[in-house]
C-alpha cells in the first residue's frame, strides 16, 4: 500500500522547508509531492534547491485545482492512498501512520485527521462554523463528523478516481458530506494541529461568510440533486 | 402585485432553481458558481411570496408600480453579476495568456538546449 502525501503550496516560501523537513524526518521514506500553485514568491525555487519533488502549476488554480493535480498524479503513478497535507505547518506528520493504520484496519474510504475525536471542541467563533457543519452533515448524511473542516484527510483509491476525474469534488466538507450520503465510509483519527508556521490565513470575515454559505447551500440543497451513484 | 405576476414569479423561480440543479446533476457547472443563481431564485421566490416587501420598497423609492421595483432589483443584481463575470473573464484570459506564454517559452528553451548536441539520438519530450 503506497501513500502519496500531497502538499498544495501557494506563496509558502517561509513555511515549506519547515513542513517538508518535519514530514521527511517523522516519516522517512514516505512519498510526497509539493504542488506549487502558481506562487508569486520563491516557493518553487526553494523546493528545487532542496531537491523536493515539486509540480509547478504555471497559473494559480486554487486549493481544489492544486489538490486535484496531486490526485491525478497519484492515479497515474498507481498510488493506493493520498493524504491532503497543508504546506503551512499546521498538520503534524506524527499522525500519518495512525491514519494509514486506520484505513488499512477498517477498509474505509476516507480518514479524517480530527482535532475533536476524543477532545471537546472549544467555543470560539471559528469553531461555531465547524459545529454548524457537523450538525448539517449529521442531518443530511446521517453521520457525525466531529471535525469536518480539518484539511488533513486521507483518501483511498476509489476516492482518488472520483477526485481526479470530476468537477465539484473540491477537498471540502460539502464533498465529504456528499460522499458519505452516497455510501462512502469515513473514519476519524485523533490528531493535534499546530499554529501555522508562517504566513497569514486565507480566511477573512468576508471569505468565511462566503465559505459557509457555499457549504450550507451545498450540503442542505445541492447534495440531494447530484448523481445517485458513485462511479 | 397582481396574483398572476406572483404566480409567474413563483413558477419562474422554481423552474430556474430546478434548471440550475439539473446542470449540477449533469456536472456542467461548478457548485461555487451555481450558488449565486440558486440564491437569486430564492430572492425571486421571497418577492413573490411576500409582496409586502416589494410594496414597501416601491413606496420607499417612489417607483411607479411594484412590478417596476422587481425589475429594478433584478437589473441591479444582474448588473453587478455581469460585471463580476467580466472580471472573471479578464482573469481567465490573463491566465490563458500566461499559460500559452509559459508553454511557448518552455518549448523554445527545450529546443535551444537540444540544438547544440543534435547528434543522432533525440531525447523525447518528457512532458505530462
Amino acid at each position: 500500500m503506497k501513500t502519496l502525501v500531497i502538499i498544495p503550496a501557494y506563496n509558502e516560501e517561509e513555511a515549506i522547508v519547515h513542513t517538508v523537513t518535519t514530514l521527511t524526518q517523522t516519516c522517512p521514506g514516505i512519498d510526497y509531492v509539493v504542488i506549487n500553485d502558481g506562487s508569486r514568491d520563491r516557493t518553487s525555487r526553494i523546493c528545487r534547491e532542496h531537491g523536493y519533488p515539486v509540480i509547478d502549476l504555471p497559473v494559480n488554480l486554487g486549493l481544489a485545482g492544486a489538490f486535484q493535480t496531486g490526485v491525478r498524479y497519484a492515479l497515474e503513478q498507481d498510488y493506493d492512498r493520498v493524504l491532503q497535507f497543508d504546506a503551512d505547518g499546521q498538520h503534524d506528520p506524527r499522525y500519518i501512520p495512525d491514519m494509514e493504520a486506520e484505513m488499512t484496519r477498517t477498509g474505509c474510504d476516507i480518514v479524517i485527521g480530527s482535532r475533536f475525536c476524543d477532545q471537546k471542541k472549544p467555543v470560539t467563533a471559528r469553531m461555531l462554523g465547524s459545529r454548524m457543519l457537523t450538525v448539517a452533515i449529521r442531518i443530511t448524511a446521517g453521520k457525525r463528523i466531529a471535525d469536518p473542516t480539518s484539511g488533513m484527510r486521507m483518501y483511498n483509491r476509489d476516492m482518488i478516481r472520483l477526485f481526479a476525474r470530476n468537477i465539484n469534488f473540491g477537498p471540502e466538507p460539502d464533498t465529504v458530506s456528499f460522499l458519505v450520503s452516497r455510501g462512502a465510509s469515513v473514519r476519524e483519527v485523533q490528531v493535534q494541529m499546530h499554529q501555522r508556521f508562517a504566513g497569514t490565513s486565507y480566511l477573512n470575515a468576508g471569505r468565511s461568510a462566503r465559505y459557509m454559505l457555499h457549504m450550507f447551500v451545498s450540503i442542505f440543497l445541492i447534495q440531494f440533486f447530484r448523481k445517485r451513484q458513485l462511479n | 402585485m397582481s396574483a398572476l405576476l406572483r404566480i409567474l414569479l413563483i413558477a419562474a423561480s422554481i423552474f430556474y432553481c430546478g434548471w440550475t440543479l439539473y446542470r449540477i446533476y449533469r456536472a456542467q457547472v461548478k457548485i461555487e458558481d451555481a450558488i449565486f443563481w440558486i440564491c437569486l431564485s430564492g430572492v425571486l421566490l421571497i418577492m413573490s411570496l411576500f409582496p409586502e416587501l416589494v410594496i414597501l420598497g416601491t413606496e420607499l423609492t417612489g417607483v411607479q408600480s411594484p412590478v417596476n421595483f422587481v425589475f429594478l432589483c433584478m437589473i441591479f443584481i444582474l448588473m453587478v453579476k455581469l460585471f463580476h463575470l467580466s472580471m472573471k473573464v479578464s482573469a481567465l484570459e490573463n491566465k490563458l495568456h500566461e499559460l500559452a506564454q509559459r508553454y511557448g517559452i518552455d518549448a523554445f528553451e527545450k529546443e535551444q538546449t537540444r540544438l547544440p548536441r543534435e547528434t543522432g539520438k533525440s531525447s523525447e519530450d518528457e512532458e505530462k
